[in-house]
């Protein structure tokens, strides 16, 4: 039996994908060879068990829930650029429409495949423009006696504070648990790092969201 | 940057350009490939050249979005690594959340928040970032075959739940890092590590003016700006950290409740 486009487009995109997990540890590794520093085993697993339950479950998910919208070559080009949702996916919607064709279908394989890929090198590019022209101002912004200081060391809040309230907004049940949760942790642990605090407010939001959505109060 | 010049080092830039040529090889591979077979299912040249246009056009802001946010973790980890994380399966909340872990793994004061100039250190937070983010490339290859076949219908189903269950895991992990402006504890040591004014104000302000600039976009129908309201938010919220630390009190400016 001939192979479909599709069987090809996975074997395809079973290849980079191999090829692209080989050069993410590449990158670490080539560091540590070229400097011949090796971070203690035990200080980068601690940090992994604190990131690897939520990445990996937010991963399990994000690939099934965008695998009908990005069809097959979009998903394996989507997941090694990444920024998915705030680019990638919109994109691949947005080129569908424009060429009237429907996901899960060829001619829907192929635009989202060319929207996808389209939008990964224009990001690559403007990235790398955006590096090569703002590196050598870079120390006068970031100086510890700059004017630009404070800005720096609130990243934190600034970021999570624009990122969460689209988010708030649209899902404030889902919200007031888990900020609740990690205030009274902070109240008896105050020093307690992100990194330990984050699996505590990600398992209170998943159960609480899955008993909302079972009581349908959500 | 004193002794942090290895972040910044030849060597890191040819790492940044190896990423950059993969990237670019990958696509430019599936492009091809995609247009080929366009062309043999009969769909016009000039519906495929219109969706390269298109997706160039869509990209370009949200792009230079993501150059803003390259820059400001500029400070901690030096220019090229958030260049090479963001360009590959690179997300400013991963980035920040694995880099936060590493460092708390390793008992280092401050977080990111501070420049991190030793190398092991440096090198956990790779370790961390590359392997806490690789797990799609492991899970595709196995499962995306197979579940493409089914998930069409089971995720037309239960959308809902999927959707919902995707933004919970998403708000828990925000959570913590709110609940950490708002009250957490800094080290000694450092000023503006812990929660006080200057946090508290930042956060406020920059969930307030996203929560604004989203509502102008939706109700002028400003396109362009849609993709800009988290950035713009972002550094308006930073902007405010610098005013209230030239306007206020000294002594109320560095006023951290919990030490």
């Amino acid at each position: 039996m001939e192979k479909t486009y599709f069987d090809k487009a996975h074997f395809w995109g079973r290849l980079w994908s191999l090829a692209a997990l080989g050069m993410l540890m590449c990158i670490p590794a080539c560091f540590c060879l070229y400097y011949n520093i090796w971070p203690a085993a035990v200080g980068v697993m601690k940090g992994l068990i604190a990131v690897i339950p939520m990445f990996w479950t937010i991963a399990i998910v994000e690939v099934i829930s965008y695998s009908p919208m990005l069809g097959v070559g979009g998903m394996y080009i989507s997941f090694v650029s990444g920024n998915i949702s705030n680019l990638k996916l919109p994109c691949a919607i947005a080129a569908m429409e424009n060429a009237k064709v429907r996901a899960n279908t060829e001619e829907g394989e192929v635009i989202t495949t060319i929207a996808t890929a389209t939008s990964a090198i224009t990001t690559t590019l403007i990235i790398a423009a955006g590096v090569l022209v703002f590196s050598p101002i870079m120390p006068y912004l970031t100086d510890e006696n700059s004017i630009f200081a404070p800005a720096f060391q609130q990243v934190l809040p600034a970021l999570f504070g624009a990122l969460g309230a689209s988010y708030f907004a649209k899902h404030f049940k889902l919200t007031v648990l888990p900020i609740l949760t990690g205030v009274i942790v902070l109240v008896f642990a105050p020093s307690m790092g992100a990194g330990t605090l984050i699996p505590i407010t990600v398992i209170v939001s998943l159960i609480g969201a899955q008993v909302m959505f079972k009581k349908n109060v959500v | 940057m004193g002794t942090g010049d290895f972040k910044i080092s030849t060597f890191m830039y040819l790492l940044g350009a190896f990423v950059f040529v993969f990237v670019i090889c990958q696509s430019a591979f599936f492009i091809t490939k995609a247009w080929r077979q366009g062309k043999k299912i009969g769909i016009s040249s000039k519906d495929m050249r219109n969706t390269v246009s298109s997706s160039i056009l869509f990209t370009v802001a949200p792009a230079i979005a993501i150059v803003a946010t390259v820059l400001t973790l500029a400070n901690s980890l030096g220019i090229v690594l958030p260049w090479i994380r963001l360009s590959i399966i690179g997300n400013i909340s991963y980035e920040v959340t694995a880099a936060e872990s590493a460092l708390n793994a390793l008992g280092v004061a401050g977080g990111i928040s501070q420049e991190v100039t030793d190398k092991t250190q440096f090198a956990a937070i790779m370790w961390v970032t590359s392997i806490g983010s690789c797990f799609p490339l492991i899970l595709m290859p196995l499962i995306l075959k197979k579940i493409q076949k089914k998930i069409g219908t089971v995720a037309k189903a239960n959308a809902k739940w999927a959707d919902l269950m995707a933004a919970a895991a998403f708000i828990g992990l925000i959570s913590a890092f709110i609940a950490r402006s708002i009250i957490g504890a800094g080290k000694e040591d450092i000023i503006g590590d812990g929660a006080g004014i200057v946090s508290v104000a930042t956060l406020l302000f920059s969930i307030i003016t996203m929560l604004i600039l989203e509502r102008l976009a939706e109700k002028f129908k400003l396109k362009w700006l849609e993709p800009f309201t988290m950035p713009l938010s972002m550094i308006l919220a930073m902007g405010v950290a610098i005013i209230l630390v030239q306007i206020l009190p000294a002594d109320i400016a560095i006023l951290e409740w919990r030490g």
